[in-house]
């Protein structure tokens, strides 16, 4: 059993420091309304709790476009010179990352493993944070998650007061909080009560948002798709999309890419581009041929993937309830309504 | 160190065989030792242009030169076209499953195929004549569009002396010195006397015949699980990773590309 701490804000801001000599550590920060991740450098005003940041943390493994080989050489083209630590990953940002390890991780053995995922998955730290607040797209409680980590961490902060209390999962995170011991005091009944508030505020205003937008939980979305896949919803929906892909680039579970070769006078490279499932030609064969030639066939498939196929191949529903695809889509698409319609239609 | 599966393997180009006007045949010889089963796929890289897959036409047992047979449909396949002997390009692979011929032993067996499904057909055909005589009948029921379209016609009306082979041919127009049918594949079929209920039957050409082919197989009595179908999809990674060739709960590239209808029979879009 690893023990939990507590962490006052101004050693929270050395212990950041101290990390850094051994990590690229990325820390969330908020401008304007949004809140984004950036490199830490000290003196930096550190966006811990809130909510989650406006980008996918999936960028933290595979770049939205990377080189993946060079010429005919052996070796991946890049290692990175320090292993990176994400500080503030929310419950459903590391949700997230188990829909991509289970893509490119190679599960033990039982699939392929993609090298590149691979080496920069292998040596990172994760810190994540509770949410203290919520967005109004918030729906992470109709998927099964708590506005708090409560898996697939290395360490967790809870914001409290005055700082936060820290509880680590993972023998990584317990030896870094060993080796820093001077930062972490030992945590008091006070704290713990803190935290127990702090989460229940939290969960009480996500489960208002479900109240609110009558959002069906996961319980319910058993062969939705099966039940729904001649239904008119489809085509409903579609009329307002632009097939920008933003739904797709932004979601912390899509995987999807393109590689695509380039060359100059000397060498060629070989790139992987995060690619949509939402684009007319991304199931395309030569010659022409295209199983979803029309968008709403296209939208389809993107809630096929995430609400048939996952469930049916790994047990979870690829969708975190971050709400990023609402916020993003231009034609205010909101996949929330779209479960909804889903799960009540009489087929 | 994982291996960076990503990486293309040079590879030479020793020979570009014109076969048809819109199909060519690249002889090349990779620069590391690779494989194949027969079914299987390679991603043939041309530097700087892309990346597409293709099913080696040549046959599995020889190990150091392989032969993919094109027809020019797009970017790619036009760089492909292009390709003189010393050229280099790359390969990834081999990828998929490839068919599992040892379960065909003792077996009545049909191939039937079609258009550019020759080139795959024709790699597995010569691994069938390896293991002749251990197959109770092999049929072969082979169309194409026209006889100048007909890919290495003059290679498969040879087969028509084999003791061991049960051949007939058509095309869908005939010309002047075309001797033989005229028409579909599909009206070829009656001669085939085998037990339906136990024949295995393998179907590789364009998605039209695939369709109707497929449902003709059915009506003729064949079992879903006997019925192996190469599956035409747009594959990039080769590795189940990227997305495109998605199947029902498959990745053509990984679960294919070769499939028994029984397993993709009830999953939407199958045959487009």
């Amino acid at each position: 059993m690893n023990r939990t701490f507590y962490l006052s804000n101004s050693d929270f801001d050395q212990f950041l420091v101290v990390l850094s000599s051994g990590y690229q550590v990325y820390v969330p920060v908020q401008k304007d309304k949004q809140r984004f991740y950036k490199k830490f450098t000290p003196g930096e005003q550190v966006s811990v709790g809130e909510v989650r940041t406006f980008e996918p943390l999936k960028a933290f493994f595979t770049r939205a476009r990377e080189v993946v080989a060079h010429n005919f050489d052996g070796n991946p083209p890049h290692s990175r010179q320090k292993p990176i630590a994400i500080i503030g990953a929310k419950a459903c940002d590391l949700k997230g990352f188990k829909i991509q390890d289970y893509v490119f991780s190679g599960r033990n053995g039982k699939d392929t493993a993609d090298p590149l995922y691979v080496s920069n998955r292998r040596n990172n730290l994760i810190i994540s944070s509770d949410c203290t607040s919520c967005l109004e797209t918030c729906f992470c409680m109709a998927l099964g998650l708590m506005p708090y980590p409560q898996e697939a961490f290395d360490i967790n902060l809870s914001p409290l007061e005055k700082g936060f209390l820290v509880e680590s999962l993972s023998p990584k995170g317990q030896s870094i909080i060993e080796k820093n011991l001077r930062f972490f005091k030992e945590a008091l009944e006070e704290h713990f009560n803190q935290r127990k508030s702090m989460r229940a505020k939290t969960a009480a205003q996500v489960m208002e948002n479900l109240k609110v937008n009558d959002i069906p939980d996961q319980g319910h979305f058993e062969g939705i798709i099966e039940k729904n896949f001649e239904s008119e919803i489809w085509k409903e929906e579609a009329k307002r999309c632009v097939e920008c892909g933003c739904c797709t680039i932004i979601c912390p579970t899509c995987h999807c890419f393109l590689l695509y070769d380039q060359k100059n006078e000397t060498s060629m490279s070989r790139l992987r581009i995060w690619d949509s499932c939402m684009i007319k030609d991304y199931a395309q064969v030569a010659g022409g041929g295209n199983p979803r030639p029309k968008l709403w066939m296209r939208l389809r498939n993107r809630f096929e993937k995430k609400f048939d196929f996952f469930p049916k191949v790994a047990k979870v529903y690829a969708c975190t309830g971050c709400g990023r695809c609402i916020t993003g889509c231009p034609a205010k698409i909101d996949i929330r309504s779209v479960l909804r319609k889903l799960v009540n239609s009489h087929v | 160190m994982y291996k960076n599966l990503y990486r293309p393997i040079k590879a030479e180009v020793l020979d570009v065989i014109t076969e048809t006007p819109s199909i060519k045949t690249i002889r090349f010889r990779p620069q590391e030792p690779m494989s194949f089963k027969t079914g299987q796929f390679f991603e043939i890289t041309v530097p700087g242009v892309g990346e597409a897959p293709f099913t080696p036409s040549s046959r599995p047992s020889i190990r150091d030169v392989f032969e993919v047979s094109v027809m020019r449909v797009g970017k790619l396949t036009r760089a492909v076209h292009e390709l003189k002997p010393g050229d280099v390009i790359g390969v990834r692979g081999p990828m998929g499953n490839g068919y599992p011929l040892d379960s065909f032993r003792g077996k009545e067996l049909l191939v039937m195929g079609g258009g550019c499904g020759f080139a795959p057909l024709r790699s597995l055909m010569y691994s069938l004549f390896d293991m002749s005589g251990q197959f109770k009948q092999l049929y072969f029921r082979g169309g194409c569009k026209n006889p100048s379209e007909f890919l290495y016609r003059r290679e498969i009306e040879s087969w028509g002396e084999r003791k061991d082979l049960n051949m007939q041919l058509t095309v869908d127009k005939g010309d002047e010195n075309w001797k033989g049918n005229v028409g579909l594949v599909l009206n070829i079929l009656d001669s085939v006397k085998i037990d339906f209920k136990t024949g295995i039957v393998i179907v590789c050409g364009p998605p039209v015949m695939m369709k109707f082919g497929t449902k003709k197989l059915l009506e003729m009595g064949f079992q879903e699980e006997n019925i192996y179908l190469s599956m035409e999809k747009n594959m990039s990674c080769g590795i189940g990773k990227c997305g495109h060739c998605r199947i029902g709960t498959y990745y053509a590239c990984k679960d294919g590309p070769v499939f028994t209808y029984s397993k993709i029979k009830n999953f939407p879009e199958i045959w487009d």
